[in-house]
């Protein structure tokens, strides 16, 4: 499914011109791809964050420029609170495509009601998938997942024409037994015998034997 | 016993400076929800643990912990009473440095409410100044 967003062709370039455009309240962002001109593009950052948390991959770029784009990449600051550059690449209707998509769990494991404990080891998956089909998120149904059991990268349901780009045999969540406090606890514990790390030392070289 | 390296390449370092944000480390990755240093600091192997610990007995082996910080840097002290100078003084505790922006804690398989209480217990313990972070959309 793909979102409609307002876009600007941006004329200023450079560190202290995009500095200034983000205190406007909108963020620079570059449409690329199918062997056609860059255009450097400013949105803005509420939609952008609005898309983004919403987990939308598929635009319809409007205003500057008429094209439906792929959201490919999405640069943060350190603390992960503010977006601050964004990538668009151009897709057409039939054109397979590469992306990340989450995972999210749905429904009630029978195995917590048992005394396991849920384990969401996979939480994102990379697919290759027509630009049609492209999903926002992949919802796993764990309503059958008992204690001992895991659901795997192959047994996803993917969309028409997905292929999943992880290993068949990666876990994608599975439910153990919960380990107990005192197990946890011993887990990072390091031997008690050293005080103090050995020492990373070259090995002597060997004596040349004696005239 | 703390956590510490098991083989080093010297057995002393220079202090040196934490500048600027933490580039890597700064998301979180294995569980939902993460504990963000704002604050760049040291942190004690000790103080680790002893994070880990509270977390752990709020937590009772059902969501699951992740530390993501390791104590990698030794530092030095001289003994009280001791006259200056005759050289560097002997290892005395590991520390982890700490950039504004990286995760020190990841908790997996609990509600946020969970989370929240369970981190707001670890913080107290924490010498930087810390913040209640959720997974970032892919």
């Amino acid at each position: 499914m793909s979102a409609e967003l307002t876009v600007r062709r941006r004329d200023e370039r450079g560190r202290r011109a995009v500095r200034r455009l983000r205190r406007t309240g909108e963020i620079p962002a570059i449409l690329y791809g199918h062997g056609q001109e860059n255009i450097p593009l400013a949105v803005s950052a509420k939609a952008i964050d609005q898309l983004v948390h919403h987990g939308t991959k598929l635009v319809d770029l409007r205003g500057a420029v008429h094209e439906q784009a792929l959201i490919r990449e999405v640069q943060w600051n350190p603390l992960g609170n503010e977006i601050l550059h964004v990538d668009f690449f151009r897709v057409s209707a039939g054109e397979r495509v590469r992306t990340t998509v989450p995972i999210h769990l749905r429904g009630e494991a029978p195995g917590a009601r048992h005394g396991g404990v849920i384990e969401h080891v996979l939480h994102e998956l990379e697919l290759e998938c027509p630009v049609g089909s492209l999903p926002e998120r992949l919802d796993v149904n764990i309503a059958a997942l008992d204690v001992g059991q895991a659901i795997h990268v192959r047994e996803l349901e993917l969309p028409p024409g997905a292929r999943a780009l992880a290993a068949p045999d990666l876990v994608v969540v599975h439910c153990v037994l919960p380990r107990g406090v005192a197990a946890a606890e011993e887990e990072l514990v390091a031997p008690a015998a050293a005080t103090e790390p050995e020492l990373v030392r070259r090995k002597p070289e060997k004596e040349e034997p004696a005239e | 016993m703390a956590l510490m390296p098991k083989r080093v390449k010297h057995r002393k370092s220079q202090r040196g400076r934490l500048r600027g944000n933490a580039t890597r480390g700064n998301r979180v990755v294995f569980g939902d929800f993460g504990l963000q240093a704002t604050q760049a600091g040291w942190i004690k192997a000790q103080t680790i643990e002893a994070g880990r610990i509270a977390a752990q007995q709020y937590v009772r082996g059902e969501g699951r912990l992740y530390v993501r910080i390791f104590p990698h840097k030794p530092v030095t002290s001289i003994p009280l009473e001791t006259r200056m100078g005759k050289g560097k003084g002997e290892p005395e505790y590991w520390v982890a440095c700490v950039k504004p922006g990286t995760i020190l804690y990841e908790l997996g398989g609990v509600t946020e409410e969970q989370a929240r209480v369970c981190f707001a217990r670890l913080a107290h313990k924490m010498p930087v100044r810390v913040r209640f972070v959720r997974r970032r959309p892919v």
